[in-house]
Order: C-alpha cells, then sequence, then structure tokens
C-alpha cells in the first residue's frame, strides 16, 4: 500500500449560504487546488448526504467536476450519512494508496437550509429505523436524549457537564473565522439564571437547545497525494497514517449494552493500529459532538480517557486550548457548525491545519498527530481518520 | 382482532429478533426467509425515555413521548410512551395504536401506558 498524503485544504464558512449545492462543493475545491498548487486532479469523491431530497438535485458529483472545469476526470457522490465526509476521504484514500490514482479532490457539501427546520429534522430522522423507530417520531436528538438519560444514571453526567461543552466549543468557535456560531455563552446564562429555560429550553429531554449543533450549509475539501507528487509541492507533509470504520446495529435499542458505542471503539482501534500509534500519542483532535455529549462518549470510546471518566477529564479542563489535549478546537459540530454531509471534511480540515501550524489563534502548540471520528446514524456507522506530520 | 407486533425467531437456532433482519444474528443461517413470526410481548418496564419537542411535520402536535422499552422476555423495543411521569425502570403495558399518520400512510406501532 502506497503512503497518502494531504497536499490541499479548503473550507467555506458553515452558515446558511445562497448558493447553488455545486457551488458550495466546488469553492473549497477551489481554494484546495489552490493551496496545493495544482490545476488538475486524477479523480474528484464528493460528500453530501440531502442533496436529493433537500436540493432536487441528483448526480451531484457530474455538476461539481464540470463546474470545476476538471472534466474528464473520474467523480461520484459518496453518501454515508452524517459521516459521508470521512467516508469520501477514506476512498480517495484507497485510490491514492492503491496505485490507482496519484492525486484526488475530496470536497463536499451540504445545503440543508433550504428546507425548513422540520422537515431538515425529518430527513435527518429518516437515518433511523424506518419501521422500529422513524414511525415513531424517533429523531437524532431523541435518540441521543435517550442515551444521555442512561449515561447521567449511569456515570454521573450531569446537565452541567454538557453545558460545559457546549461553552468550551462557542468559546473555541470564536477564534475561527469560518465557525457558524460566532455567540458567547455562559454556564449562568443558559443553565444558572432565571432566563435559563427562556434562553436554552429543551430539544428532547434532557438535551437543551445548546446542546444540540445547528443546522448548517457549508463545504469542505482536501486533496490527497502520493507521496511522489506530495514531496513535488513544498508544503508541510502531512500523512494520512490511519483509517478506521466499524459499523453497529441500526436500531439502538438493539445494542446489548446501551451505554456503549462499539462502532466509534472499533474504528478508532483499526485508525490507531493502522498508524501505528496509540490515543495517548494524539496532540488534538476532532470529535463529532453533534450533541454535547457525543464529545464526552467519543472521548472515553476512542481510548483518550477511560469508559466513563470523560466528564472528569473536561471538568479538569484537559480538553480545552491549552489542555493536554485540546478537543474540537474549530468549535467542533456544536459551534463550527454541522452541513452533515461535508462534516468529516471539515474535521480533517482543522486537524491539517493544527497539524501545518496555521490555526492562528487556537493553534495547539507543536501539533504532530491529529485524530478525527466523525459519526453516522446514531453511531451505526463511524469512520475515523489518523493524521501525522512528517517533516 | 388484536393486533400485535411481531419478532422473528429463527427456525435454525431459535434466537429472536425485532425488527427483521434477513439473516440471523446469532447463527448465521444463510437460507433466506427462515424466520417464524412470534408476538411481542407486551408487558416490559422502561428502560430510558424522553419528550421530544421539534418533530418531523407529520406529528401535529407539540411534544412527544418516545422510550426504548425492555420487554418481560428480554427484548427491547422503541415505542411511544403515554404516562405522566415517566421514571426509568417503571412498569408498562402496551398497546398497537397509530402511531403515524401522513397524506397516504398510516402506521400502527406500540405505545405504552403505566402498567
Amino acid at each position: 500500500m502506497r503512503e497518502v498524503y494531504v497536499v490541499g485544504i479548503g473550507i467555506t464558512s458553515f452558515t446558511r449560504l445562497e448558493y447553488p449545492l455545486s457551488e458550495i462543493a466546488a469553492y473549497p475545491a477551489m481554494i484546495a487546488l489552490k493551496d496545493a498548487g495544482l490545476s488538475k486532479v486524477d479523480h474528484v469523491y464528493v460528500a453530501n448526504m440531502a442533496s436529493a431530497r433537500a436540493n432536487h438535485q441528483t448526480g451531484l458529483a457530474s455538476a461539481v467536476v464540470d463546474t470545476l472545469s476538471l472534466t474528464p476526470a473520474g467523480a461520484e457522490v459518496i453518501e454515508n450519512g452524517p459521516a459521508s465526509g470521512a467516508s469520501a476521504i477514506k476512498q480517495g484514500f484507497m485510490a491514492v494508496a492503491s496505485g490507482l490514482h496519484d492525486t484526488v479532490l475530496v470536497t463536499s457539501a451540504e445545503r440543508l437550509r433550504e428546507v425548513n427546520n422540520l422537515e431538515a429534522t425529518d430527513i435527518v430522522a429518516s437515518l433511523s429505523h424506518p419501521l422500529a423507530e422513524y414511525i415513531y417520531g424517533v429523531t437524532l436528538p431523541s435518540l441521543a436524549a435517550m442515551f444521555t438519560r442512561l449515561y447521567m444514571q449511569k456515570y454521573g453526567v450531569t446537565e452541567r457537564h454538557l453545558a460545559m461543552v457546549a461553552v468550551k466549543n462557542h468559546d473555541n468557535a470564536l477564534l475561527n473565522f469560518f465557525a457558524h456560531l460566532h455567540e458567547k455563552i455562559t454556564i449562568e446564562g443558559i443553565l444558572d439564571s432565571p432566563e435559563a429555560m427562556t434562553n436554552n429550553p429543551y430539544v428532547a429531554e434532557p438535551l437543551r437547545f445548546f446542546d444540540c449543533c445547528p443546522v448548517s450549509d457549508g463545504g469542505a475539501a482536501v486533496i490527497l497525494a502520493s507521496a511522489e507528487v506530495a514531496k513535488q509541492l513544498k508544503k508541510p507533509l502531512i500523512r494520512l497514517a490511519g483509517v478506521g470504520q466499524a459499523t453497529d446495529t441500526h436500531c439502538v435499542h438493539e445494542r446489548a449494552e446501551p451505554t456503549d458505542l462499539l462502532a466509534v471503539r472499533g474504528a478508532a482501534a483499526k485508525a490507531f493500529h493502522m498508524a501505528g500509534v496509540s490515543p495517548a500519542d494524539v496532540n488534538v483532535a476532532e470529535l463529532h459532538d453533534a450533541f454535547t455529549i457525543l464529545e464526552i462518549v467519543e472521548s472515553e470510546e476512542v481510548g483518550f480517557f477511560k469508559k466513563g471518566e470523560g466528564h472528569l477529564a473536561l471538568e479538569r479542563g484537559e480538553t480545552r486550548l491549552g489542555g493536554r489535549l485540546p478537543i474540537n478546537t474549530s468549535g467542533g459540530l456544536k459551534a463550527k457548525g454541522h452541513p452533515v454531509g461535508a462534516t468529516g471534511v471539515g474535521q480533517a480540515h482543522e486537524i491539517v491545519l493544527q497539524l501545518r501550524g496555521e490555526a492562528h489563534k487556537r493553534q495547539v502548540k507543536d501539533a504532530r498527530i491529529g485524530f478525527t471520528c466523525n459519526f453516522g446514524g446514531f453511531g451505526n456507522n463511524v469512520v475515523c481518520l489518523v493524521f501525522k506530520r512528517e517533516n | 382482532m388484536v393486533l400485535e407486533i411481531y419478532a422473528y425467531q429463527c427456525k435454525k437456532c431459535g434466537q429472536l429478533h425485532y425488527p427483521f433482519r434477513m439473516v440471523c444474528k446469532k447463527c448465521g443461517n444463510k437460507e433466506p426467509f427462515e424466520f417464524d413470526t412470534v408476538p411481542l410481548p407486551k408487558n416490559g418496564k422502561l428502560l430510558t425515555f424522553t419528550t421530544v419537542h421539534n418533530l418531523p411535520p407529520d406529528f401535529n402536535v407539540a411534544k412527544l413521548t418516545l422510550g426504548i422499552v425492555e420487554l418481560e422476555n428480554g427484548m427491547r423495543i422503541t415505542g411511544q410512551l403515554k404516562a405522566p411521569s415517566p421514571k426509568i425502570g417503571m412498569a408498562v403495558r402496551g398497546k398497537v395504536e397509530t402511531v403515524r399518520e401522513a397524506e397516504y400512510s398510516k402506521n400502527f406501532g406500540m405505545v405504552f401506558y403505566p402498567a
């Protein structure tokens, strides 16, 4: 297997975007091509989840490759729910590692704000089991809420811990120009003050408004290349060193231990094994905090902290900027935003920035090993990536 | 007529599954459709629950309570919950009722009440 490097990155603001979906995918791709100093690539992958339902567009990759005047390069859409982004990077990795292609553009786009809030909720809810979950009114927040209630009972996680994740990630997003929410929040304002129930109402009890990510439009892109190409481009050498994926039961109720996220555990273990590093070696990580509880639980399942102790590390400040292992320096899905199919590529964008030393005010000092966890469905399809700086 | 929700029992090893799957998770029997249907029990205890305030457009209600119930044979099911003050571990009894109606579709599912 050949080694695979990230040679270019690009991103749009994650927010409400008023231009066509194919341009949301093409714009970060142009930035990434410029960043890499390339004008052509061998192949294009486009990560997206909901174009058919939300934007009345199918065959998105054909539109994107032509918008970029990259024809006749091959192109296809990769759809794997909220893990589409990391899945597309995995496909790009396989194409370069196998020797089939030397340069691959992995771009992504989502534009769920073209439909209204309830419609967007329904589109995302269609990730759940059609007959055993969806028909009842199950939404992703409701699955996360039922999971949170069990986690609180078993491990002593409280609403205060969840609010601490939100405050930390909102603070990080203030340092990220491209983040969706530039809004300073405090524990007092969202939990303790008499106005807290107005500021921060329940969405799905015990999860509140500030425990849930926003619905964002946005896109991000990375360019993957072989060692031969990467060494000619004179960029910091960032290697995509580990790729891991695992699945779990479609229905949440079928899991033997309902507080485990086995697909996260499995995907991370595979990625670390391939990269030849351990969780303790990681300097900076982007975890899929679509709900605040998920940052805490993923930090345990991937091996940063013991099961049931993620919230204690959070309390000690280990995961904030300046801590031992900063998590979600970009603001995470919570505050940077969650353009569903593009999120995994957005996470990789942040890690590459960090490893290059280009993250400005939110730079993690001397970061050399970075990790991303992209979480599909409610934990039924997870892709983890490990990145290493090599020079 | 009593409406039921069915579990699927592997004809080879007897393992029960809910919802339907094509291959037995326990013995891996590869013969297609090798399952018997068995009605799920109605009594169980509440494993976890939530009240959702942000629902898809089909639901003309402001909020809805959902739960996962551990049935008396140990199997689990997700369903709607109609209980004034739900608590983890409370005894519940299910009834099959209409749970979702849209313009061209009507879905039946399990609704749980305090036992």
